[in-house]
């Protein structure tokens, strides 16, 4: 994947005021959004293939813990949801080369139900250099797709 | 085939198998950009799985920050670095 990482200081400046009618201000914050889209099929087939292996490389204690307590293709829509949502924090956080571990950015539920994205080591790291310190994530799956967004701010 | 072109053979045959690249991965050359040759981010986990089992290795981390997968090449260099005995 690669990506282009916009700094602040290149967003989008306010626009001159040419009217009498006041100005919108425009803040140059980058708001950096990302998405994934992931066929629960092919994560089946890892699951099958691969089995602990897999979820070990990819998923943290927590995560699995949570996908596990599900049986068959909750599980797996579960799983496929978390993949998904780690791609697009990787879009979001636009590393200089592929390889971030996926372990370092994990899905995480809160108590109303909703997720939260935590990030650790090098995924922490990218987002302190990147600015970014503020996350917000929605996750979504059927039968066949699962899908994920992320949205970053500073 | 040298040791070199037997690892880089026997890699392209995992990537034939896991990496679901819309080429023929024999038909790739060790710098080709793997990613740009349709690697996705889900298939390079699948890889990085199949080569551990088919070079009976571990890749460690440091390995997959610096892109271990993003080439033929890389890949050999990594599994060669994996499998080297010091004399």
């Amino acid at each position: 994947m690669t990506c282009r990482f916009r700094p602040e200081s290149q967003g989008h400046e306010p626009s001159q005021d040419i009217t009498s009618m006041p100005t919108p201000t425009i803040s140059p914050t980058p708001l950096r959004v990302g998405i994934d889209l992931i066929a629960l099929r092919d994560v089946a087939a890892s699951l099958g293939r691969f089995g602990v292996q897999y979820e070990e490389r990819v998923f943290t204690a927590r995560e699995i813990a949570y996908c596990r307590s599900s049986p068959g293709t909750v599980a797996v829509g579960r799983f496929a949801a978390r993949f998904a949502a780690k791609e697009a924090a990787i879009k979001v956080l636009c590393p200089d080369q592929p390889g971030l571990d996926w372990r370092s950015i994990e899905v995480t539920r809160e108590p109303d139900g909703s997720a939260s994205l935590e990030l650790h080591d090098d995924a922490r790291a990218l987002a302190a250099r990147r600015g970014l310190s503020r996350f917000a994530i929605s996750l979504s799956h059927d039968d066949e797709y699962a899908t994920a967004i992320v949205v970053a701010q500073p | 085939m040298n040791d070199t072109g037997q690892l880089a053979d026997g890699i392209r045959t995992v990537l034939r198998d896991h990496a679901r690249l819309a080429i023929d991965p024999h038909s790739l050359d060790e710098q080709t950009d793997l990613y740009q040759a349709g690697l996705t981010s889900h298939a390079s986990v699948n890889l990085m799985l199949a080569l551990e089992d088919r070079f009976e290795i571990e890749f460690p981390e440091r390995m997959l920050r610096r892109g271990a997968f993003s080439s033929i090449g890389a890949i050999r260099s990594a599994i060669e670095e994996l499998t080297r005995v010091d004399a």
